[in-house]
């Protein structure tokens, strides 16, 4: 019974959960994070374990709606419904980790998630300001760590060791963690440490308009050996969760996460600069230490919880030239303090069938960034000052807003869910001369909304329909910050405005025995939309020599009118006979600015299937494919974007085999990854995925 | 690894981020003269009067060009019409031009500190350092690989001027002068080498236009600032300073590789391959010109300067001597064997100006 308690953690995650189907990723989140009535999907901690994911945006490669972008081996970016990173939220643990240091585009923020020690992940696709506030234009990804353990009088003890290892990069590590209890307190943690080598992909990938072969990355002798690869990984949880009576639960919890020595694939070195120039993220450290309360209560009011956490982002880049023994060492440090509460009732009945759920709150997050630029000469050990780093030391925002949901069953058939968000955000940044920096105070109060109706309309069909208004609000990225981008120099422009995404979505679910269908379609007006806008050298602010030499300028500019993004995702589960279960998702993208410019990096059609066995001793075999068409149209940023083969990215098909087996007390899972050996690149990505190659992973629990 | 594991638990155990880079002080004074410049300077005005442009020369000074073989082009009115909007090259004839003011304009030898700002505007992100790293001399075959592929520069040296032969000096200047060590000597191999970069990137920039139409815009800036012609900076600067007809001539030869590009496809992939090259040539002429008359100048200057002035004066003969050679052997090897040695001499006072000054003129009469 002891250890039955003690693997809580773990058998969360078991079959049990999944309603019978073959696997444990739900078409449908039913979380606290995510309603049941928008479009959404969830990948639990056992199908992490049988995929291996090399990191957690990895982990959502087989979710509709999701594609993975890679700007190098130790970054990743998840874009949702064609959209990515300042434009959709990442939550942990209830905690907004989104700080006003995201870039526009793909970030490796995500990255920074020790897929190790999730319990679960969702992806809300669509827009989710009300409950998510600014950023939640494409959607929400939402990770839930492990939880400790609870047993109640008893003290147990629980150690897990999980090792793992590739042949493509090499990669080789592990993870030690104890779980147990002690009467009313359980606990959780552990360390992982992990040393990833050079990615071998399956060779080079070629322009679908001259075969000519991409920029970046730049590939070893063997023709499919990326250098710019590889990185070292350490990181540590913990977390206590109290129970000192029935009604309350206190967890107090920490996570560090620092990665080493990552090079930015598509600089280093960058395209027609000598080999041994690399742009190299020598720290990529967070820290998240939270404390959540959550009361049972009495009467209407169900639940209320309220949380406070800080988080310490952390990032030192290094762009080398060795050559010329110099350094560039940018260093930017976000310190954010967080709190929200949130109230929830239980369903009130109004009468004649009529239910009603109401659910509230308040969040706010501080941030404080600090920032420094420096260029260093190595042949002489000196190390210059530059007056400013990528954004302003000393600027600050904040973020949050008051929000409230209504849940309304009308009748056994139809719910009806309303809601809305006033929200704040405010910015300062101060001058700075020598650079020419302008002092900046921006604020306003955007506001939220969403509306939708889920209708059953027969046995197993049911129809869904939502709409919602979200934000984003300029954050210090957009406002203040000049950096080398991936197609140009971009700098500051003080003037711009939130945008909006207003976005439609009609969806359908069929559930009969061992089988669901689930499908959606939408549409999102994004209006003021944030996009980059080329400049000429006579509009480089002062100071700012690089921008005047590189080959382009860019600023962020609200569009006028609105782009437009609309798509479709299907995914269908079936349990067949004998143990066997498929899964097959497909995903459609198309986005275009006010004039019918197509917006950058929106990713190609692309799609999975997965078919499976599973057999009652604890063996597990699937065989995975994901498909993704070529990409050709291009947003006229991405012409310049030595990450996109020109004319565009081919299209790809990727075979995976994977296989499982828990027993007793140790789990053993292998994958045998890009079996047919397919170049491919995920489109907008700097380095093509693995070539074939082998996974594994042994965990004694 | 067990390095990497040590520091990364220290992090996590203490919670705190790595220390980063912290600011040196290069040392503000200024290094102490010993020598004086020419005062006044020698002048020597240029007499090209015999000089005739050849029948395959663009003269757009001449009627508009409409006496010269070529077909009406849009370099006829006698201004540059830059093709893109925007020329990322200017901003390294700005950063020549802020190094110049800090390390080599007549005044106080420069101080360490001057060293580390000149160095810090070299080596801004996509700035001179950056092009230097990949600059190639068009005079020599190709590499089979891009001057930036790793071990070719060390193979193909001659074709690789940039990072083989550019590069060293610089780097060694930098360093030196930041040291302390003969500053004004290091100030002028830093623009001996630069003054070479330029020369080079102007030519270079013409054979990459082939496929790249906005590059024959960075032929042009690279040689004067993306100016009009009569306010040139840069080289462009230096040279007008010596030889107006030069540098007349010398931006002739860009409008020509202008007109080429104009007639030539000009938003696509140029194939008038020997259009081309009669600019190029045409270019290449007045350019080495150019060069010669700064050789010159500094020689004539080595008669009345005194101290780390001639020293560092000799310095930048000796830093383009080896580079030079090429041009003038192309001509006349006799006279270049006596500009060789002249050049090459440690010692102001082994030199033999007249005789140096006498096979420049001799060897690059004409722009």
């Amino acid at each position: 019974m002891s250890w039955v308690a003690l693997s809580l953690a773990l058998m969360a995650a078991l079959p049990t959960a999944d309603a019978g189907l073959p696997f444990e990723t739900t078409v449908s989140g039913a979380s606290e994070a995510v309603g049941a009535e928008r479009a959404s999907s969830e990948v639990r901690r056992a199908e992490l374990d049988r995929r291996l994911p090399r990191s957690t945006p990895d982990a959502l490669a087989f979710e509709p709606g999701v594609f993975i972008q890679q700007t190098a081996h130790g970054q990743a970016s998840a874009y949702v419904r064609g959209l990515t990173g300042q434009q959709t939220v990442l939550v942990f643990d209830g905690v907004r980790l989104n700080t006003s240091t995201w870039r526009q585009g793909p970030n490796q923020y995500a990255f920074t998630l020790d897929a190790a020690t999730l319990e679960r992940l969702e992806v809300l696709r669509g827009g989710a300001s009300t409950r998510f506030g600014s950023d939640a234009l494409g959607g929400v990804i939402a990770a839930t760590p492990l939880e400790a353990p609870v047993a109640d009088g008893q003290v147990l003890v629980r150690p897990q060791l999980t090792l793992k290892g590739t042949t493509a990069d090499k990669e080789s590590g592990g993870r030690v963690s104890v779980s147990g209890t002690a009467g009313p307190v359980g606990f959780i943690g552990g360390v992982g440490l992990r040393r990833v080598g050079l990615l071998e992909s399956a060779g080079p990938v070629r322009s679908p308009l001259d075969g000519s072969v991409a920029l970046v990355p730049r590939l070893a002798d063997d023709g499919r050996t990326q250098l710019g690869t590889g990185f070292n990984e350490l990181t540590a949880d913990g977390r206590i969760t109290l129970r000192p009576a029935a009604a309350h639960e206190l967890t107090v919890a920490s996570q560090a996460y620092r990665q080493f020595d990552a090079p930015r694939t598509d600089q280093c070195a960058p395209p027609f600069a000598r080999a041994d120039e690399c742009l190299t993220y020598r720290e990529q450290f967070r820290t998240l230490t939270w404390a959540k309360w959550k009361v049972h209560l009495e009467g209407a009011l169900e639940q209320l919880e309220l949380t406070a956490s800080w988080q310490r982002q952390h990032e030192v880049r290094e762009g080398a030239r060795p050559a010329s023994f110099v350094l560039t060492t940018g260093r930017d440090v976000v310190d954010t303090l967080g709190g929200s509460a949130r109230l929830r009732t239980r369903e009130l009945a109004l009468g004649r069938g009529v239910k009603l759920s109401l659910e509230g709150g308040v969040d706010s997050y501080f941030d404080l960034v600090d920032s420094q630029a420096f260029v260093s000469f190595t042949d002489l050990g000196a190390v210059v000052q530059q007056p400013r780093g990528q954004y302003v030391a000393g600027s600050t925002s904040l973020t949050g807003g008051l929000w409230a949901d209504a849940l309304l069953e009308l009748t056994s058939r139809v719910r009806v869910r309303a809601g809305g968000r006033l929200g704040w955000a405010s910015l300062t940044s101060p001058g700075e001369a020598r650079s020419g920096t302008q002092p900046l105070v921006a604020g306003w109060v955007p506001l939220a909304a969403h509306a939708g109706v889920e209708w059953n309309v027969v046995g197993p069909l049911s129809l869904l329909g939502n709409v919602d208004r979200s934000f984003r609000a300029p954050n210090l990225d957009d406002l203040t910050s000049r950096q080398q981008t991936g197609p140009g120099f971009q700098f500051e422009n003080a003037s711009l405005r939130p945008e909006t995404a207003l976005t439609t979505e009609l969806g359908v679910k069929l559930r009969f025995e061992g089988l669901s269908l689930e499908g959606w379609a939408f549409q999102t007006w994004l209006h003021d939309a944030m996009v980059k806008a080329p400049r000429d050298v006579a509009d480089c602010p002062p100071g700012t020599a690089q921008c005047n030499a590189s080959w382009f300028r860019y600023q962020l500019v609200n569009v006028a009118g609105a782009s437009q993004l609309r798509g479709a995702e299907a995914v269908a589960k079936a349990r067949l006979p004998l143990g066997f279960g498929a899964r097959v998702t497909a995903s459609y993208a198309w986005g275009a600015g006010p004039e019918g410019v197509p917006l950058s990096r929106v990713p190609p059609a692309n799609g999975t299937v997965e078919l499976s066995w599973r057999h009652e001793f604890g063996f597990t075999g699937a065989a995975a494919l994901g498909w993704a068409g070529p990409q050709t149209r291009l947003a006229v940023a991405d012409l310049s974007d030595a990450r996109i083969p020109l004319g565009g990215t081919p299209g790809s098909a990727v075979v995976d085999l994977r296989a499982s087996l828990r027993v007793s007390h140790a789990l053993v899972s292998v994958v045998l990854e890009n079996l047919l050996d397919s170049p491919w690149r995920a489109h907008g990505s700097s380095i093509n995925g693995a070539g074939r190659g082998v996974m594994v992973l042994v965990s004694f629990y | 690894m067990r390095s990497l594991v040590v520091a990364v638990v220290m992090v996590v155990v203490c919670g705190c981020p790595g220390v980063g880079p912290q600011p040196t002080d290069g040392g503000a004074d200024a290094g102490e003269s010993t020598g004086a410049y020419c005062d006044p300077l020698p002048v020597s005005p240029e007499n090209v009067a015999s000089c005739q442009p050849l029948s395959t020369d663009y003269t757009p000074r001449t009627a508009n060009s409409s006496t010269d073989g070529w077909p009406a082009c849009i370099s006829d009115g006698n201004v540059f019409m830059p093709i893109a909007p925007n020329i990322s090259s200017i901003a390294r004839v700005t950063a020549f031009q802020d190094m110049a003011a800090l390390l080599w304009r007549q005044g106080p030898a420069p101080s360490p500190q001057d060293f580390l700002d000149a160095r810090v505007a070299y080596a801004v992100d996509q700035g001179l350092d950056s092009r230097v790293q990949r600059r190639e001399d068009v005079h020599y075959a190709a590499a089979p690989m891009p001057c930036s592929t790793a071990g070719i520069p060390e193979q193909f040296p001659d074709r690789c001027a940039g990072p083989s032969r550019l590069l060293p000096v610089l780097n060694d200047a930098f360093a030196r002068g930041a040291m302390g060590d003969e500053p004004r000597t290091q100030a002028a191999r830093i623009e001996a080498a630069l003054v070479w970069f330029f020369y080079l990137s102007s030519l270079s920039e013409v054979s990459s236009c082939t496929t790249r139409p906005q590059d024959c815009d960075s032929s042009w800036a690279y040689y004067a600032g993306g100016t009009p012609r009569d306010q040139p900076l840069g080289l462009g600067q230096m040279i007008r300073a010596l030889g107006p007809e030069t540098h007349d001539r010398i931006y002739d030869a860009t409008l020509a590789v202008r007109c080429w590009r104009n007639l030539d496809n000009e938003t696509g992939v140029a194939t008038d391959l020997a259009r081309r090259d009669l600019a190029l040539a045409q270019l290449d002429r007045a350019l080495i010109r150019g060069v010669a008359l700064i050789i010159r100048q500094v020689l004539t200057e080595l008669g009345c300067s005194t101290g780390d002035v001639r020293d560092a004066q000799m310095a930048f003969l000796n830093t383009l001597a080896p580079w030079f050679d090429r041009a003038a052997r192309e001509r006349d090897p006799a006279r270049a064997d006596v500009l060789k040695v002249e050049l090459n001499r440690p010692w102001a006072w082994e030199l033999n100006v007249p005789a140096a000054v006498a096979a420049l003129d001799a060897l690059f009469p004409c722009p």
